[in-house]
Formats: structure tokens, C-alpha cells, sequence
């Protein structure tokens, strides 16, 4: 029988401690056919085991350029995170997906790209971030806009470190408002805000964004004054989900269901829908 | 012209001969004093007053709970195996036409892109036999919803009441048809010549409802915003009572239960596919804290939207049935029908 909400067994091979409460993993599939056959595309999530304590639902946070694992991000807070933030390296859990659709990044190529994070949402982001610097030379001008509560809640320290140090992307992380140390060098302002700051051109340009709902809603008026037509707006919507496979009834944004239709959608998507997130 | 012909006395054959070939045999019975689908092994226990049992047959192939997967964590790692189900012959005897309506929306969200063959499975040897209503009560609605006692939308074979307590037999679908078949022996070729059958009684149509017109305000985004929800649904205490006894409603949760979690004793334990409800506050409730339906009115619109906008919309199926579990079962008397009505007249 074909069950579908059987998950798959991964070993953790890594942990990375991204900020406070929040881990990341690299994890590779038991099954040595599906650790060298397993695709996926940007965009895409799965669904995370811990057993005895069920399942949650994350991005794969990897780029598909990078072969032979996947990665995830997420920050302990309830039961499952609570369980998956206990593993070791080395631990068995389970994974399921990849479920949903993707970012359409072939029909980017040539065009500039500005990407916008906002805390723990930026894991999305950082898989298409990715996939864009593995082949950098299919796009334009790279400018990334990320923000978090405090300097400890941003996440992927070292990749920050590493795309600031780049000549070929533009970087501008933010805290909110006393959220910074003493020593912080960035912008200290919400995202929105600092986007506008940023006066990105949307002249053949691509905005891709993830974070709290709120922002969603703040940044898409940033972007409309940038310029930014909303068809070429891109997010990547979150709702708490139990099945991935359209079933169980709880990601649906009035009549859209998440996990089906989504999780990447334009702006005029988002702005058609109903405001149920 | 009926097909066939069954009398009353024979049902106990068919139980009989159903279990012998290792089949379930599932009609209305009493429990706790009310009629619900009962596995029954004699047709005494047959409850011959119900209008409608409180329960719906979806339990038949979308349990309250089953075991979807099995774990055990130990020493030399994890362990984890999926479930098979080969599903059971099941014949559900009795069911009411509205009712029968219902399993192919199920089947629409349990096959929406992926199978879930939990269900598909169980539902391949269901065979579905409706009796058409001789009695309603005040809480009946089928009609509004364009469906009567004399639907046979679901049916595998339908059968007809005669005044003696017989029944008048009509095959309806391919699975029926092959049923009457195996059971010839109490499928009778000929009715009696003097078979009167019973009148069928057709609740009355709600003339304030126009599904048409709540099909266009739920397509307006805007209405999300209409004062028409808080008002109509205050009362609502978010029980999810409606949502257990509704035959369209297929909202589940995928859990865990083991021995022990954690630290280094071996456990073991199993996943499990359970009965949820929208209409609970944590249902939607993201790790954050946002919650997209944080408050009543918006889980009860979502449930009123899944019947009468996402079931009609993304499966072209029926989202209610009007069997009126929901009104019956709802302890603040919430009626949906008044909510119908309602909208049907807003401009």
C-alpha cells in the first residue's frame, strides 16, 4: 500500500547553532537510493519527525545546487521542536516531501534580485539565495535585506558574514529598534522601513520575501512604492500544517490550501486573497 | 420498476451470510438510547424507529483514530514501519440518501493529488445501501440543499419501504448490482403483487435560502469583513460537536503516542491519523503565537466556507448534505440553516 504520511529516515550529519533557540540541520537520508535520487526544488518544504512526539513543518532551507543532503532551520517551541532541538548528530528522525510548489527561477534568469527576510523567515530565502550564487552568472545585481528582533535572532551568522564580504551581493541586515549591541554596524530600523531605505530599483528586478505575516503585509507596500510590480513580488506563505498533502484542513487562506497551491506565491496572489492569514 | 425485491424477514439472512464471508455488517442501532451505525450481528438489534443516526458512516472509511505508522527507538536506532490496510468488506445498511451524498466529497479531498489510501481502500469494499426516508424531523434540510429522500448520489443499492415492512430494491451502481448478485437468495427476483410502498416524506424546502446567492457573497473576498460572522456565530462555544457527526467534514491531526520519550531507555509507539476540528482555537495556532483564526467567528465562517465555497469550488462537490446532524448535536442551537438564510439575504 502507497502511505503517504510515511516518513522517510534521516540521520542528523551536522547541527549548527544559528541563534538562541534556533538550530539548523543537515541531514541525509538512511536509504542510499533516495540519498543519491532524493530532488527537490527551491521553494519547497517537508515535514520533520520527531517519533513519540509527531511532526512539524519547515522549508527546506538547502539549495537544490547542493547535492546529497538537505538542511533545515528552526527554532524550538513547542512539543516537536522541543524533541527535534534535543537530537544529537548521528540521531535518526523522520522527513517527509518535499510537498508544494516552487520559486519559477528559470523565468528570472538575467533579471536583478532583491531578497527580504525578516527573523527565522529568512531560511526560505537563504535556498534560493543559494541557488542564485551557485550559478551567479545567470542573474543581476544580488541585494539581500535582512532583519531580525535583536543581533542575536539573526540567523546564519557565518553565510551573513560570508555574502557581506562579497563583492557581488549587497547586504544590509537590520535590528529592530533596541534590539542592538553596542558594537552593531548595521541598520537598526524594521525591514520594511529599511527596504524603502535601500531604494532598490525595480527596473527588471525580482523581490522574493519571507517573514511574520505582518511584515508580508508591510513590505508589499515598500515594494509597491520601489516600483515593484506585484507580479514580480514572490513569497513563500507559512500555516501550520499537519499533513502536507492537502488533507487534513488547516493551511487553507480561505479557499487556497497551502500545501497544495502554495507555498510560493506572487503578490497578486496574495493581495486576491482572502485575509485569513 | 424495482430491480429486486427484499423482505423484512430475510435481513437476518443477509447479516448472516454477509459476517459468514467474513464481511461487517454496519446499520442503525441503539447505543446510549439513540440510533447510530452499529457492526450488528442479528437483525434484532436492528433499530426499526430511527430518522437518521446520530453518528455518520464516514467512520466506515475515515476512522475517529487509526495507526498510520509504527516506531521503536532504541538502542541500535530507529525502527519504523507504515500500516497496510486492506479495508473489510463493509456493508452499511440503512443509510440515508442525504448521507450517501457525502462520501464522494469525502473521496475528493482524501484523492486530492495524493491518495490516501487509509481511505480509498476501506471505501472500495464499502457497499452503501439507503433506505428513502419515510420520516424526518424539524432538523431535515436536504431539499435546500438540492437533495431529497429519493437521491441515489452515493448509493450502491437503494431500497424503498413497502407498508408491510419490505423493501422495494433498486441497484444503483456496478458494486450494488455485483452485491444483489452474491445474495440472490434473499434479493428476491419479484416483489409481491400487493407491495404498497410507504410515502416518502420530503422535508420542506427553507424558501429563505438561495444557494446561488451564497455561492457569490462567499466568492466576494470582502465578505470576509461582513459584521454578518460575529453576529450569527457569537454563540458559538467552539465545542466542534457539528464537526464529529458532519458527514463532509474530513479535518484531521497526525500525532504521536509512545512509551516514553527521550533520554536513553529504548520506547516504541505509533502514529496516529485522528479526528480534528476547525472550530478549535488551536487548530490554526501558529509556533509564533499569530493565530489566523484566532477568534470564533472566524472558525465558524471557515467551516460555513468549506461547505458552501472550497467543497462546491475546488472538488464540485457537495459541502452539506442537509442531514441536519449539526443543528440536532449543537448544544447552544446554532442552526446553519438560520446562518443560510442570512446570508441569502444580504444584497
Amino acid at each position: 500500500m502507497n502511505n503517504i504520511y510515511l516518513p522517510q529516515l534521516v540521520t542528523i550529519e551536522d547541527i549548527y547553532e544559528e541563534a538562541p533557540d534556533v538550530r539548523s540541520f543537515r541531514l541525509v537520508f538512511k536509504d542510499k537510493f533516495l540519498r543519491d535520487s532524493f530532488e527537490f526544488k527551491t521553494g519547497q518544504f517537508g515535514l520533520y519527525s520527531a517519533f513519540g512526539l509527531g511532526e512539524s513543518t519547515f522549508c527546506i532551507a538547502s539549495s537544490p545546487t547542493r547535492k546529497g543532503y538537505i538542511q533545515c532551520t528552526f527554532r524550538r517551541s513547542g512539543r516537536v521542536t522541543g524533541g527535534l532541538y534535543d537530537l544529537s548528530i548521528g540521531d535518526t528522525m523522520g522527513f517527509r516531501g518535499p510537498y508544494g510548489n516552487c520559486f519559477p527561477m528559470d523565468e528570472w534568469k538575467g533579471k536583478d534580485l532583491v531578497f527580504i527576510a525578516g527573523g527565522i523567515g529568512l531560511p526560505p530565502v537563504r535556498s534560493v539565495i543559494w541557488n542564485v550564487l551557485d550559478r551567479r552568472e545567470d542573474f543581476g545585481k544580488v541585494t539581500i535585506v535582512y532583519g531580525a528582533k535583536t543581533v542575536a535572532d539573526l540567523v546564519y551568522k557565518n553565510e551573513l558574514e560570508h555574502w557581506e564580504a562579497r563583492n557581488d551581493v549587497r547586504l544590509v541586515q537590520t535590528v529592530d529598534p533596541g534590539g542592538e549591541t553596542p558594537g552593531w554596524k548595521g541598520k537598526i530600523g524594521f525591514v520594511p522601513a529599511i527596504l524603502e531605505e535601500t531604494a532598490t530599483s525595480a527596473e527588471n528586478a525580482i523581490a522574493v520575501m519571507c517573514g511574520p505575516p505582518i511584515m508580508i503585509k508591510y513590505v508589499l507596500n515598500a515594494l509597491g512604492k520601489l516600483g515593484f510590480a506585484d507580479e514580480d513580488v514572490y513569497t513563500t506563505l507559512e500555516n501550520k500544517m499537519k499533513c502536507g498533502v492537502g488533507k487534513c484542513g488547516r493551511c487553507n487562506v480561505g479557499d487556497i490550501y497551502i500545501c497544495k497551491e502554495g507555498p510560493v506565491y506572487t503578490a497578486v496572489e496574495v493581495k486576491r486573497m482572502y485575509n485569513d492569514f | 420498476m424495482p430491480d429486486n425485491f427484499l423482505k423484512r424477514r430475510d435481513i437476518g439472512k443477509l447479516i448472516a451470510s454477509v459476517r459468514d464471508a467474513g464481511g461487517r455488517f454496519v446499520a442503525p442501532a441503539l447505543a446510549a438510547r439513540q440510533a447510530v451505525y452499529k457492526d450488528i450481528s442479528s437483525a434484532e438489534e436492528l433499530d426499526d424507529d430511527y430518522i437518521l443516526p446520530r453518528n455518520s458512516y464516514k467512520e466506515l472509511v475515515f476512522p475517529q483514530t487509526e495507526v498510520i505508522a509504527d516506531f521503536t527507538i532504541g538502542k541500535d536506532g530507529v525502527g519504523l514501519k507504515g500500516r497496510d490496510v486492506t479495508g473489510r468488506d463493509t456493508v452499511v445498511f440503512g443509510a440515508r440518501p442525504c448521507e450517501a451524498a457525502s462520501l464522494e466529497s469525502l473521496r475528493s479531498v482524501f484523492t486530492w493529488g495524493f491518495i490516501d489510501e487509509f481511505c480509498t481502500k476501506r471505501e472500495d469494499r464499502l457497499v452503501v445501501i439507503t433506505i428513502a426516508c419515510t420520516k424526518a424531523d424539524g432538523a431535515c434540510f436536504c431539499t435546500t440543499v438540492d437533495l431529497s429522500p429519493k437521491s441515489v448520489t452515493g448509493s450502491d443499492v437503494a431500497l424503498s419501504e413497502t407498508d408491510a415492512g419490505d423493501y422495494l430494491v433498486h441497484s444503483v451502481s456496478e458494486k450494488g448490482k455485483a452485491f444483489i448478485a452474491k445474495h440472490s437468495d434473499v434479493f428476491k427476483a419479484k416483489p409481491s403483487a400487493d407491495a404498497v410502498v410507504k410515502p416518502i416524506i420530503m422535508p420542506e424546502r427553507i424558501k429563505g435560502v438561495d444557494l446561488e446567492k451564497i455561492k457569490k457573497f462567499l466568492s466576494d473576498t470582502a465578505h470576509y469583513e461582513n459584521p454578518v460572522w460575529p453576529e450569527l456565530t457569537r454563540k458559538c462555544i467552539g465545542c466542534g460537536a457539528c464537526t464529529y457527526v458532519c458527514p463532509t467534514c474530513h479535518c484531521f491531526d497526525i500525532t504521536d503516542e509512545a512509551t516514553a520519550y527521550g533520554g536513553k531507555t529504548p520506547f516504541e509507539g505509533e502514529r496516529r491519523k485522528n479526528w480534528d476540528a476547525c472550530q478549535f482555537d488551536n487548530f490554526t495556532l501558529h509556533a509564533s503565537g499569530h493565530n489566523p483564526r484566532d477568534t470564533q467567528f472566524k472558525r465558524w465562517r471557515n467551516r460555513f466556507m468549506c461547505k458552501f465555497n472550497y467543497y462546491p469550488k475546488k472538488f464540485s462537490s457537495k459541502g452539506c448534505v442537509g442531514c441536519g446532524r449539526c443543528i440536532r448535536v449543537c448544544p447552544v442551537r446554532l442552526d446553519i440553516t438560520e446562518v443560510m438564510e442570512a446570508i441569502s439575504k444580504r444584497p
